[in-house]
């Protein structure tokens, strides 16, 4: 038992003993400690941001920033150093960007990802001296647009999470987020579940339209008002007359309407890029039409062997009522973007004399040229279907 | 206490009793960081500080540490000291520090130290122990130093950092790797032992007695007695 007690005391004296003198050594080790780590950090932000002095941390719990930003340091003449990660062509992309207390950016750097072009690590010297207001204007690279689109919009997140950060605010939701917001005060009964719905009747201004997916009824954006409606088209939000007129006009006739198909097998001369066609209850024609692209005209050994299919509806008279790009398999990055709203959304209004005007995709111009031939081919089945009807 | 005696502990580290060249002890500290110069000499020295440290100590409390827990005892010893080094390199040394990387936490295990505790610090007076701390510590950074340049010199054509002329244009990296270590390492140990020659004392703590766990073993250690 003695014997127990002086090996238990023994251990208990020496561990104490030992632990007091780490304290002390690491009272005054720690200080001189953090300041090397501070200085190695510091030397890498003044990479970005080379007038920057005295890097401090900032704690971003504080903060509702972008998710892009992983770490901010603020410094004394008020600017900020954000160490961003996104993704590009591979995942992890990580980039440093100093943007000075005028909010200008001083610098962005690659630090580390899995892009494959190597654009990547000369691209964020295009950033210098750029703004928030003007940094639309920096293009992104073709051929590399994932990987370059990435690295911008991180650019954008600090651009924005610096003006969060000294004091104010910025919207920083995504598109989607934004619409999904406008939707939902339009029309609160739909608790935020819309679907879009393919416009197929006469809609004079309104770009889009949404359905509430628990049928409480339907929201038609006319610019940037949000006009919601019941099931009827009787307008239900307070907005303007003029927006009121010119919804309640149309609405009831786009939500009633119907479709039926037509069996295009007898009509000889229809072009072979119109799959299906319908014929709506306003006297509209709804064509499905599949366009060659780069997947079916493309280099052999690179496309996709696939189709892009477009859902247009177009009058009677032959006007595009509205044009979507259902699904495609062109070049990522590049073609694809015949998917995009900006795209399709330009041939809104088109008649057969002028849709050759919309502005091609930069870089893929055999999904252009394919898209365009199968729209062409859309305005020749309608006059088709108008006579043999 | 002779002078004479006492100059006898502190050369013998040096190569008669060398840690890693003749006792082999300390393999992995010694293989890891010998692929430079800079980063084998402040190993050396940051094994020779904790050494001398903890053999002071532990010579110092060799009556109040029960047998029965002195491992526990010198470890705690051993790593407290190996924590000051750490945080005093990292302190004032952040170069070496980021050089020396884990294997400076590894000191703790280096067996040459928790080794001299047991065989030499855990039996003799402080002086003895301190001067076994200097000789096995110099004899540890001398022997890190000679395959040090070995290797750098031959695998990066450069010593301490400096380029060589002539020989960096002719650098084979396979010394700087781990298998050219071995291979360095071997060669030294096969080098020393045709240097001393005979001269090894096969000394009664170097021998089966020696061995920490000769208190427990009581099958190899009978027969080694037997047959000497």
């Amino acid at each position: 038992m003695k014997h127990n007690i002086k090996v238990v005391l023994s251990l208990t004296i020496i561990s104490s003993v030992m632990a007091l003198l780490l304290a002390l050594t690491n009272a005054i080790t720690a200080p001189i400690i953090k300041e090397h780590e501070n200085s190695a950090v510091g030397g890498a932000l003044k990479e970005v941001l080379p007038e920057g002095e005295n890097f401090v941390s900032v704690d971003l719990s504080k903060y509702d920033l972008p998710e892009t930003v992983e770490e901010a340091y603020s410094e004394d003449n008020g600017g900020y150093v954000f160490k961003l990660k996104t993704a590009g062509y591979g995942a992890d992309l990580i980039l440093m960007c100093g943007i000075d207390g005028e909010g200008v950016v001083k610098g962005v750097q690659y630090i580390s990802g899995n892009e494959t072009l190597g654009v990547e690590t000369t691209y964020g010297e295009k950033f210098n001296d750029v703004t928030a207001e003007n940094i639309e204007n920096v293009e992104t690279v073709t051929g590399a647009t994932k990987t370059t689109t990435a690295m911008k919009n991180a650019v954008k997140d600090a651009l924005n999470s610096a003006i969060i950060l000294g004091g104010g605010s910025v919207d920083i939701r995504d598109e989607a987020t934004i619409l999904n917001d406008n939707l939902k005060t339009a029309l609160p009964a739909a608790e935020g579940k819309f679907a879009e719905i393919f416009i197929t009747e006469k809609k004079g201004n309104i770009s889009a339209a949404y359905k509430a997916e628990n049928n409480t009824g339907y929201v038609f954006i006319l610019g940037e008002i949000f006009v919601a409606t019941d099931n009827n088209g009787a307008v239900l939000n307070a907005v303007d007359d003029t927006a009121k007129t010119e919804v309640e006009a149309v609405a009831a006739g786009i939500i009633n309407s119907t479709m039926t198909e037509i069996d295009i097998s007898g009509f000889a001369d229809m072009p072979t890029h119109v799959q299906k066609a319908y014929k709506t209850s306003g006297g509209n024609y709804v064509l499905e039409l599949r366009a060659a692209g780069y997947g079916i005209n493309g280099d052999k050994y690179t496309r996709s062997g696939e189709y892009i299919q477009i859902k247009v509806s177009i009058t009677a008279d032959g006007e595009i009522i509205t044009c979507k790009t259902i699904s495609q398999k062109e070049s990522e990055g590049i073609g694809d973007a015949c998917a995009k709203p900006e795209f399709y959304n330009q041939f809104t209004g088109r008649l057969e004399s002028n849709y050759g005007e919309i502005d091609a995709i930069s870089g893929a111009t055999i999904t252009t040229n394919g898209f365009k031939t199968a729209i062409s081919s859309a305005f020749t089945a309608v006059k088709i279907l108008k006579g043999g009807a | 206490m002779s002078k004479n005696n006492n100059m006898s502990i502190l050369l013998k580290g040096i190569l008669l009793e060398n840690p890693v060249l003749v006792l082999i002890l300390g393999t992995c500290p010694t293989l890891a960081v010998t692929n430079s110069v800079i980063g084998a000499f402040s190993m050396g020295l940051a094994a020779m500080a904790v050494l001398i440290c903890s053999n002071t100590v532990i010579s110092l409390l060799r009556k109040f540490i029960p047998d029965t827990v002195r491992i526990p005892c010198y470890i705690v010893i051993i790593s407290g000291f190996v924590t000051i080094v750490k945080l005093l390199i990292h302190a004032f040394f952040p170069e070496i520090y980021a050089l020396l990387g884990v294997y400076l936490d590894l000191i703790t295990v280096n067996c040459i130290i928790l080794g001299r505790a047991e065989i030499f610090a855990g039996k003799n007076t402080v002086g003895k122990s301190v001067l076994d701390g200097i000789g096995m510590g110099i004899g540890f950074t001398l022997a890190l130093l000679a395959i040090a340049t070995v290797r750098e010199v031959i695998g990066l054509g450069s010593f301490a950092g400096m380029e060589i002329p002539f020989i960096s244009d002719y650098k084979i990296e396979f010394f700087v790797k781990a298998p050219g270590g071995l291979m360095v390492y071997g060669i030294m140990i096969a080098i020393v032992t045709a240097l001393t020659k005979g001269k090894v004392p096969m000394k009664k703590e170097f021998a089966c007695e020696g061995c920490p766990s000769a208190g427990v073993c009581n099958t190899a250690c009978k027969q080694v007695k037997e047959e000497n």
